[in-house]
């Protein structure tokens, strides 16, 4: 039985930040309605967990709760999707984000940007690592700090993943089609 | 540069955009950037690129229903009902219900087994966040759902005018029996209303208790007996109770 202590620090908690769930969960999982299911799971995680956790930064915590709710959803229901994307180590093989400030240009990135689907489409094959510290930058604004919580990970690693999956959607959208 | 690695320079570069550079690094960068055109026309990359996104990822606000699911597990229960309470609830419905059916007040024994099993499957499903089956405001819908799983012998009224929209149907199982539950809703709160068999319902207890934090409430007719269970207060669940009550009485003298 949760105890009204949890239930009042979850109240205080996550039901503020369930927009920011359900975007996360909704570009990691790629479909509305399973991001409902995973916001849920990481809701009910969050009430157990608050029968003893500590809060610090109440965002990137939640978030995290959400992050990995929803990665454990991918593994379990689209384990081809999850293997593709690989860890972290495989990142190198699938794209080399070589440094192109001599190659490519801004105008040809901003005649694809037009193509709102283009743009969602290429976000979406990004590698799940290089896709979340994106989302959770340009569509939580979370600040590097704040990712690097929410995706327990080292702040230079979050700095390197955001760059390259910059220089990886700059490379897809200058491709001519 | 690495070939793996983002180099030195397009992290800082990431960073400058990001706006995660201190004031001296910034200016640093900046006039790096003045000087050095390959650098200039990566920023404006990472700058066409950050337009790109931001354009086009527009974060929807999570749907209602989660809202409401999400901000009901928090809710922290509501105390057991108090004595005086509840004999007011017991005295409110009596006076309404007078003529309608008999309602048993005399007995105050402590819910059983099947309220207990009624309070479990409703808070199962309020955690779940799902708490109906069949998720419809049309009692047309409903009715013929419920007909093929565990029928329903009243009609599924809609109180909506009253405050009380049906949210849907859903079967609760007594046992090994499947029990036909409405679904309302008021405001954020659900109310599950399960009909019975009189040989199922079991000893009749209090016609308003609390269980767990819920609350809860009885009626019986002739044929059947009736519970509903709900997180709104004790006082709003009596007022439910006797819209329904009317309601199906209503519904039930309707030609068919």
């Amino acid at each position: 039985m949760i105890s009204d202590a949890a239930r009042r620090r979850y109240q205080a908690i996550v039901p503020p930040h369930v927009d920011d769930a359900y975007a996360l969960a909704r570009w990691l999982s790629g479909s509305p309605i399973d991001a409902e299911d995973i916001v849920q799971e990481a809701a009910l995680r969050a009430l157990n967990a608050l029968e003893t956790a500590t809060v610090e930064k109440p965002r990137a915590w939640f978030l995290r709760i959400v992050r990995n709710a929803a990665l454990t959803w991918m593994a379990k229901n689209r384990p081809k999707a999850v293997a593709l994307a690989g860890g972290i180590d495989d990142l190198a093989t699938l794209e080399s984000s070589e440094f192109s400030g001599d190659d490519g240009s801004p105008e040809a990135i901003l005649i694809a940007a037009e193509d709102g689907e283009r743009v969602r489409q290429a976000i979406a094959a990004l590698p799940t690592p290089l896709r979340e510290a994106l989302v959770l930058r340009e569509v939580n604004g979370l600040a590097y700090r704040e990712i690097a919580d929410a995706t327990e990970a080292p702040i230079g690693t979050v700095m390197s993943r955001l760059a390259r999956a910059r220089a990886t959607l700059a490379k897809m959208l200058e491709e001519k089609r | 540069m690495s070939e793996t690695n983002p180099d030195r320079d397009e992290l800082r570069l990431n960073a400058a955009l990001d706006d995660e550079l201190d004031a001296a690094h910034r200016l640093e960068l900046e006039r790096e950037i003045a000087d050095d055109p390959r650098l200039s026309a990566a920023m404006d990359r990472l700058s066409a690129v950050r337009t790109a996104v931001r354009r086009h990822v527009v974060a929807d606000p999570a749907p209602a229903r989660l809202q409401v699911a999400v901000a009901a597990l928090g809710r922290p229960r509501q105390s057991r009902l108090r004595p005086a309470l509840a004999l007011a609830a017991c005295l409110a419905v009596g006076v309404f219900v007078g003529a309608a059916a008999q309602t048993v007040l005399s007995s105050m024994r402590q819910p059983g087994a099947v309220a207990t099993a009624l309070v479990a499957d409703f808070a199962r499903a309020e955690i779940a966040g799902r708490p109906f089956d069949v998720a419809t405001s049309d009692r047309h819908v409903v009715k013929p759902w419920l007909a093929t799983r565990a029928p329903l012998g009243v009609e599924a009224v809609d109180l909506a005018s009253a405050g009380y929209p049906l949210a849907g149907g859903r079967v609760a199982v007594i046992g090994a029996t499947p029990v036909p539950t409405l679904v309302y809703q008021r405001h954020e709160h659900w109310i599950a209303v399960t009909e019975l068999p009189l040989s199922l319902a079991g000893p009749s207890w209090a016609s308003a208790a609390a269980l767990d934090g819920f609350h809860l409430a009885r009626w019986t007719d002739k044929e059947r007996a009736y519970v509903a269970v709900s997180d709104i207060d004790s006082p709003e669940l009596t007022d439910f109770v006797a819209a329904f009550r009317v309601a199906a009485t209503a519904g039930a003298s309707e030609p068919k």
